[in-house]
């Protein structure tokens, strides 16, 4: 399909891009923008390697079409929000990051948990990382790297 | 589809400007209207789902995980006819009507005439799902329940049950099996068996040898057929005990 140019707000900043209408929001930031940090895992939305925030909620961004997501904000994680650093601080603390593949999406379902739940119960975030698939299993560190970050609060 | 390669649709229509496909209304007649791109977490977390509508948000709240719930529509759950999805069973039990625009305008279809096959419903070439109608809820009970081999999984076996009161008394009843067969496993006489019997013990044995006969599920990466049968009765039996418990404790 043709590409046609759309302004895309992405980690608080405008972006313009051109995507074409089939182009998935995943291909739009890693191979126009050079967002590399969603990865693209199974590119059907099983995975969650590639999620990324929609209007704050996490969301496959292999499944989003490029040109839905104008008018809406767009975070990766590269972007500033929330307990993102917080996060990433304590994954590097508690071991919870193997191969990598998996964590920034992981970061950013926990992010937008924390957002929610600012002290979740482990339930809470097994639930709200349900969508985050480990293939190195290493979930264990996982939640406890989120039970880290909550308790210590956000930045 | 298009991410695999299979579909390669020549145009793309984004249907997301349309306002009365999105979201849920009460409707002057007290039922409720869901539009067909409303998402399952809006669905999972609306209050008016009470009573014997509770069904349909406890099917929401169980469909795969937080992410896909933010996404996913239940236009676009329906229209799939995945026969292992949450929403089918719990759509027929409580005796939702599927409202549909084509060409030739628009009509309405019982959920239970909806689904006709694995992954096929009764929609014809050109006309879209345009929103789910829910009856008024009544302050019956309505429980959904799903064996899978993880949280948010496919369901391996799911059953749904709505139970419709009216001055204390039961009114209607919908019990629907997921997961064994190319649509929800449902029978009149079953529901109104459970209807007359008040939900008792006996009749709940009843109905669930009645949908295991009547179930035609297969083999799959999931579960055997005769896995399946053989759980059909058990949880329709825990599922009618524990409408019996939550009605008594209601009453």
């Amino acid at each position: 399909m043709t590409p046609a140019a759309l302004t895309l707000r992405i980690n608080g900043k405008t972006r313009t891009v051109l995507a074409a209408l089939d182009d998935t929001l995943l291909t739009t930031l890693r191979d126009a923008l050079q967002l590399t940090g969603a990865k693209r895992g199974c590119n059907q939305g099983v995975c969650g390697a590639c999620t990324v925030l929609i209007d704050s909620r996490p969301a496959r961004a292999c499944l989003s079409l490029t040109h839905t997501c104008a008018s809406r904000d767009i975070t990766t994680i590269d972007g500033p929000y929330a307990n993102i650093a917080q996060l990433q601080k304590a994954f590097a603390e508690t071991g919870a990051v193997q191969c990598g593949f998996c964590t920034p999406g992981m970061i950013l379902s926990a992010a937008a948990l924390l957002a929610e739940k600012p002290q979740p119960s482990v339930e809470d975030i097994r639930t709200g990382l349900s969508g985050n698939l480990c293939r190195c299993s290493g979930y264990r560190k996982i939640i406890e790297a989120v039970q880290l970050a909550a308790e210590a609060g956000p930045q | 589809m298009m991410n695999a390669g299979i579909a390669e649709p020549a145009e793309l229509v984004n249907l997301a400007g349309i306002e009365e496909l999105h979201g849920i209304s009460s409707l002057h007649s007290g039922a409720l209207r869901i539009g067909a791109m409303t998402r399952h977490r809006e669905t999972a977390a609306d209050a008016r789902l009470v009573g014997d509508l509770a069904v349909v948000r406890a099917a929401a709240g169980q469909i795969a995980n937080p992410p896909v719930r933010n996404m996913g529509t239940m236009g676009g759950s329906i229209a799939f006819a995945d026969p292992a999805a949450d929403y089918p069973p719990a759509l027929v039990a409580v005796g939702a009507e599927i409202e549909v625009a084509g060409p030739h305008g628009g009509r309405r279809i019982p959920a239970r005439d909806f689904f006709i096959d694995w992954y096929t419903t009764a929609l014809e070439p050109g006309e879209l799902v345009v929103a789910i109608h829910l009856p008024r809820a009544s302050s019956g009970i309505g429980l959904y329940d799903k064996l899978a081999r993880v949280t948010g999984d496919f369901a391996t076996v799911s059953v749904a049950l709505s139970v419709a009161r009216v001055n204390g008394t039961c009114a209607r009843v919908g019990l629907a099996v997921g997961g064994c067969g190319p649509k929800p496993v449902r029978h009149d006489d079953v529901d109104r068996m459970l209807l007359d019997a008040n939900l008792d013990e006996h009749a709940a044995r009843r109905a669930g040898d009645m949908l295991a006969k009547a179930a035609d599920p297969v083999d799959d990466v999931r579960a055997t057929a005769a896995y399946r049968r053989l759980t059909i009765p058990r949880m329709i039996d825990r599922i009618v005990a524990r409408a019996r418990a939550e009605l008594r404790n209601a009453a």
